[in-house]
């Protein structure tokens, strides 16, 4: 055995993120860690990638009993991670990304020798890259690739994969466990961690099911099916979603060719043109990263728009402020809730008052009791564990947090309704009540336009979909006709019926 | 139960800090070879031990107490206006040449030329606004270029132009305002002026303004996370613009209280010689930026300065002792954010996003 | 204008911008891994008082030097360890140290002078000056370069020493990867916190040099506050030269010819108060010219990181 970890528990707090987990890895497999958000798959890589000091348990590489106290004696030991959010840095070449640690040279950074190695490491593994280049420049793809050098380089015989298809165009996917299979012949050994049920069932060995902290299965793929695995990883049936075919009415939001600048020389965001009706629900897929974020920032008054019109209800409001937007009838639960949708060190109550602020108020004073009151009212009818309105916002778990601004933002009952990422990394629980919040703001006859890169949530909540890509909608489907391979195609480029 | 848990909780800080300031004060004083207990005594004696030095610690603490708020609430928003001296100095400026050159009836001189000192240190405040939202040039080093420049405009002013050419010829000041626009005193032959009341008036205000306004929630929001009050609806420039206003205009209402009711012209460098704006500043970190706490704090930092004189007076210890204490106080109130890092820590989300 | 620009300009534009250049240098190595240093005024502050009391010990302005490094060195670990380790606000942080490096000045030089305001002694040596064998012979370029205090010709070293360090050595490419992304670095086993540490003492050091040059270069006396916001125009110096050593080292070549300039204006027949005014006013026209990141993107940015 190669790898052995055994009863490994990991308390933070009151919260047990492991409990007594085991988990043992073969030279040359590909051994898969599957569950939902917070079942401890990312506690468990954080440990043994040793960012993390395990609460008990023990660790052993080899048939040696090792302890990590920082991710150096990890990689040390044979272990390289490459994380869900590549690890990259942005303004240094990719030779410089791959070797830096164990770079060339003694005090002087022997940058020729740096890109004749990473060029023969690339051609010893197969996995192309161009040394000199620049990592902003390179696409996600590339730097997944960049990050897989590195490990190697490093001298890896484990390689963490965390999350590693999230961010990829399926061609790429398809390159990535072709390098896989090369790896493994080389006799390299993968823990692949995924929550991607057919991804994991096509490129694993052995698949361990963690749900709550706690292995709740240890299955051969070969010998097991993806109903099996997602019923180990929930512990229970998932309610049925009662969703009635939607009747839109009136435009709500229109906006006609849209356009945002970006960071480099192309458009965020090409002129797009798109409405949303009264109540439907129009998602937009496409990979993180295609402008979706900039056009959902242009159409809540965040960035101005470089060209083309957004309307609201009929009302011109291009290139306004926020509060602007907000008067016009558009409430926004944000992409990311830390950046945009809270204040850490605001109380419960002040985070969840934040857009309401303006019709609380009665001559310019806010109503502190109507403010609590409400505040309340949201964490009972949500579940949410917040304590008491009067705590620290920063002390909600992110699944709370987010029940918290999807509370406050359906409560704004406007006819407009953006939900970008709504469920981003929140647990079964939490998700199954802000779809069932989200639609029933659309029977009510709210228009919601839907951001996610999840494909499944788009599948399951969307009336129509639009799919982005390089800051252009390239397709329309239909709720019936829409499938996950149809989008997937989509997404990167390809033709609708190609 | 929950709340004087939390007020225990925030006296804890600034308690253990006033004590390493002292106990820094005292290192300080055996090393310049004073006795602790006397010096202390001493120091105690000349902030409180009469009337009289109570009034002049209460006269003293009027404008810091009035910088300290206006820092207060720039802090409370985000913005780092580290210009206060520049502001009052403006401020005192502005309100003594409007008594000196005013005709009228002398409470309205008084009442227009606070209200000058008030529109010239806030309109200087609100430059370094507009120039941090219309061009990003970045507020805190501007505040600070700026007070040079002020500061040296001011001297300037009562060097040159309306140097009084009475008195002393060495002196650069302004002539002396007539005795009708003049403050009222508090107490008969006290030092205490009717600015004081404008100061406690201004605490409350200020407290009211942010704990019970919308416009106050909005500046709380925007100091605690900016893009999350932009994304509410929160309109930054306009917000700048006015805090900055505000939090001069309150450096500048000093500047015009220290004038009009205290030394009744403006006399060049008297105020950097006392420190007011720094002071106020500190007040203001110390109290993190509370208002009634940023008051009581300015008091309190004053009383270490008042009581310093006695000190100097009475015993071998320089007055600067209370500069000491001050900046050992200013600098361990930051271990306050260690116990927020804490309980962060401890509760942290499992989910990872501790990265 | 023959009386303005001459070539004694140059040579006291060299003296005065030794002390910005080094704090800046200081700034960009503190700004490199994350810390927005307001408190280099303080720092230099306490420099330049040190570095007199040194003098006045020790009688010899080598080991001033040193009794000054060691004094800042001190200060400076205060004030990484409330930042890195107690995670205290680096900016509140700063201008509290600022405010101590005020009062502590005051206070020591009562306490160990015995005098207010200012402290000279026509005892203590300054800092030689040194000739450059045949560069002062050179016409024109000699009468610049030559005969400058060790420290002047410290700081042009210590550019180019900076210059080699980021972007030739393995230390330094570690360095800015700590800075660039400390998620990233950390995730590799760089201790980020280290390089933050080294970053700070080594801002300390600058800092004291830059303050003996203030007290020790020119007239060897310490007057109260005579760091007079030139930390503050480093600091602006440091965001100009985007935190690279030869941008640094260009911004303040422009202000500390202004100081230069605004001394010059004086014999001038104008009022001193405008004068004095140029350094503070060619400094925020720079920043004009020189803008922040957009406010969104800026708090975007740093708001991630903080996460």
């Amino acid at each position: 055995m190669l790898l052995k970890m055994e009863g490994i528990s990991k308390n933070y707090g009151d919260v047990r993120a492991n409990r007594q987990i085991d988990y043992d890895l073969k030279p040359g497999e590909v051994h898969a860690i599957v569950g939902e958000n917070g079942a401890g798959k990312t506690t468990l890589m954080r440990i043994l990638y040793g960012m993390e000091q395990p609460s008990s348990g023990t660790i052993r590489i080899g048939g040696r009993e090792v302890r990590f106290a920082d991710p150096k004696d990890a990689i040390a030991h044979g272990i390289g991670m490459v994380h869900q959010h590549f690890m990259l840095f942005q303004n240094f070449t990719v030779a410089e990304n791959i070797v830096i640690g164990k770079e060339p040279g003694k005090l002087r950074f022997d940058r020729k020798a740096a890109v004749a190695q990473v060029e023969a490491l690339s051609e010893k593994y197969g996995i192309r890259v161009d040394p000199k280049a620049r990592i902003v420049d390179c696409p996600l793809g590339v730097q997944q690739r960049v990050e897989i050098l590195k490990v190697l380089y490093q001298g890896a015989e484990i390689i963490i994969l965390d999350e590693p298809t999230g961010v990829l165009t399926p061609l790429e996917v398809g390159e990535l466990l072709e390098a896989i299979r090369t790896l493994t012949k080389q006799g390299k050994s993968f823990i692949l961690i995924s929550h991607k049920l057919n991804e994991v069932m096509s490129a694993a060995d052995r698949i361990t099911v963690l749900r709550d902290g706690e292995v709740t299965g240890v299955l051969e793929a070969s010998r097991t099916s993806i109903e099996e695995l997602s019923r180990l990883m929930v512990g229970r049936p998932l309610a049925a979603m009662d969703k009635q075919p939607a009747s839109p009415k009136d435009k709500v939001l229109e906006i006609k060719e849209l356009s945002v600048l970006g960071s480099g020389s192309k458009p965020a965001v090409d002129s797009v043109s798109l409405h949303v009706r009264a109540g439907e629900i129009v998602g937009i897929a496409g990979i993180s990263g295609n402008g979706q974020s900039e056009l959902l920032q242009a159409i809540s008054g965040l960035t101005k728009p470089a060209g083309g019109t957004v309307a609201l209800l009929g009302a011109d409001v291009t290139g306004k402020s926020a509060r602007e937007f907000r008067n016009a009838g558009l409430a926004h639960i944000p992409e990311d809730r830390y950046v945009w949708g809270a204040s850490k060190s605001a109380t419960v109550a002040e985070t969840g008052t934040m857009g309401h602020q303006r019709k609380l108020g009665k001559l310019g004073f806010l109503q502190g009791r109507t403010v609590k009151a409400r505040v309340s009212e949201w964490i009972k009818q949500y579940a949410i564990k917040a304590g008491s309105p009067d705590n620290e916002t920063q002390n909600l778990s992110g699944g709370n947090l987010q029940k918290l601004i999807v509370a406050r933002e359906i409560a704004q009952q406007t006819p407009f309704l953006i939900a970008a990422e709504p469920t981003r990394g929140v647990d079964i629980g939490a998700m199954e009540t802000i779809h069932e919040q989200l639609l029933r703001k659309r029977d009510a006859g709210g228009a919601i336009l839907l951001v996610s890169s999840e494909l499944s949530e788009i599948l399951k909540l969307s009336d129509r979909i639009l799919v982005m890509y390089e800051g252009k909608i390239v397709g329309e489907l239909q709720e019936g006709e829409a499938t996950e391979e149809k989008l997937s195609l989509l997404m990167v480029g390809g033709k609708r019926n190609g | 139960m929950d709340k004087w848990k939390k007020l225990t909780a925030s006296l804890l800080g600034p308690t253990a800090a006033i004590a390493l300031g002292l106990l820094a004060g005292s290192i300080a004083i055996v090393i310049a070879g004073g006795s602790i207990l006397e010096t202390y005594a001493e120091m105690w004696k000349g902030a409180f031990g009469s009337f009289y030095f109570l009034a002049s610690t209460l006269n003293r603490a009027t404008p810091v107490i009035l910088v300290g708020l206006g820092a207060a609430i720039a802090f409370r928003s985000g913005f780092f206006n580290l210009g206060a001296q520049g502001q009052m100095a403006l401020g005192g400026l502005a309100a003594a040449l409007t008594a000196l050159y005013v005709p009228g009836p002398g409470w309205l001189v008084a009442v227009v030329s606070m209200l000058v000192g008030i529109a010239a240190g806030g309109l200087w405040s609100a430059f370094a606004g507009y120039m941090d939202a219309r061009f990003r040039m970045n507020l805190l080093i501007t505040t600070l270029l700026l007070n040079y420049i002020a500061t040296l405009f001011a001297s300037y002013m009562v060097a040159y132009p309306f140097k009084d050419k009475t008195g002393s010829a060495a002196m650069a000041q302004s002539q002396m305002i007539d005795n009708a626009i003049w403050l009222p005193k508090l107490f008969k032959g006290m030092p205490a002026h009717v600015g004081l009341l404008l100061a406690l008036a201004a605490m409350v205000a200020l407290y009211v303004y942010l704990t019970r306004t919308v416009s106050g929630y909005e500046a709380r929001m925007m100091g605690g996370n900016p893009l999350f009050a932009v994304y509410g609806g929160v309109r930054r420039t306009p917000l700048m613009l006015g805090v900055m206003f505000a939090s001069g205009g309150l450096a500048g209402l000093a500047g015009a209280g220290e004038v009009l009711g205290s030394q009744y012209r403006y006399i060049d460098n008297s105020f950097v010689a006392a420190d007011f704006a720094w002071t106020g500043i500190m007040a203001a970190l110390l109290a993190n930026a509370h208002p009634v706490g940023t008051a009581i704090a300015a008091f309190f930092l004053v009383a270490l300065q008042t009581g310093g004189m006695g000190v100097e007076m009475n015993t071998d210890v320089p007055l600067e002792i209370g500069d000491v204490i001050q900046a050992v106080l200013i600098l361990f109130i930051t271990v306050k954010f260690v116990r927020g890092f804490r309980r962060r820590r401890k509760e942290g989300d499992p989910n990872g996003a501790a990265v | 204008m023959e009386q303005l620009f001459d070539l004694a300009l140059f040579n006291s534009a060299l003296r005065m911008l030794t002390p910005i250049l080094l704090a800046a240098l200081g700034g960009a190595l503190c700004a490199r891994v994350g810390l927005f240093n307001v408190g280099l005024e303080g720092l230099m502050l306490i420099g330049a008082f040190s570095a007199i009391v040194g003098n006045h010990y020790f009688g010899n302005t080598g080991a001033a030097i040193a009794f000054s490094i060691g004094c800042v060195s001190l200060f400076a670990l205060l004030f990484a360890y409330l930042c890195i380790h107690l995670r205290a606000n680096v900016i509140v942080v700063g201008i509290a140290m600022n405010l101590l490096a005020a009062g502590l000045t005051t206070f020591s030089l009562r306490t160990l002078f015995n005098v207010k305001g200012a402290y000279y002694n026509k005892d203590m040596v300054g800092l030689p000056k040194w000739d450059i064998p045949l560069i002062k012979d050179i016409p024109v370029v000699g009468d610049i370069l030559s005969g400058h205090s060790p420290l002047v010709y410290l700081a042009f070293v210590l550019v180019g020493a900076m210059w080699y360090y980021f972007y030739r050595t393995i230390g330094g490419f570690r360095f800015l990867a700590a800075g660039d992304n400390p998620l990233a670095a950390r995730s590799l086993g760089i201790q980020v916190r280290r390089y933050q540490y080294g970053a700070m003492l080594a801002c300390g050091v600058l800092c004291a040099l830059a303050g003996a040059q203030l007290s020790l270069g020119q007239v060897t006396m310490f007057t109260e506050g005579m760091t007079a916001g030139r930390g503050f125009i480093a600091l602006v110096a440091t965001m100009l030269g985007q935190s690279g050593p030869l941008g640094v080292a260009a911004a303040s070549l422009l202000f500390g010819l202004m100081d230069a300039f605004s001394i010059r204006l004086q014999g001038f027949a104008m009022p001193s108060h405008f004068t004095q005014m140029v350094p503070y006013a060619v400094t925020i026209a720079a920043m004009f010219l020189f803008k922040n990141k957009e406010f969104v993107k800026d708090a975007q940015s740093s708001g991630t990181s903080s996460r």
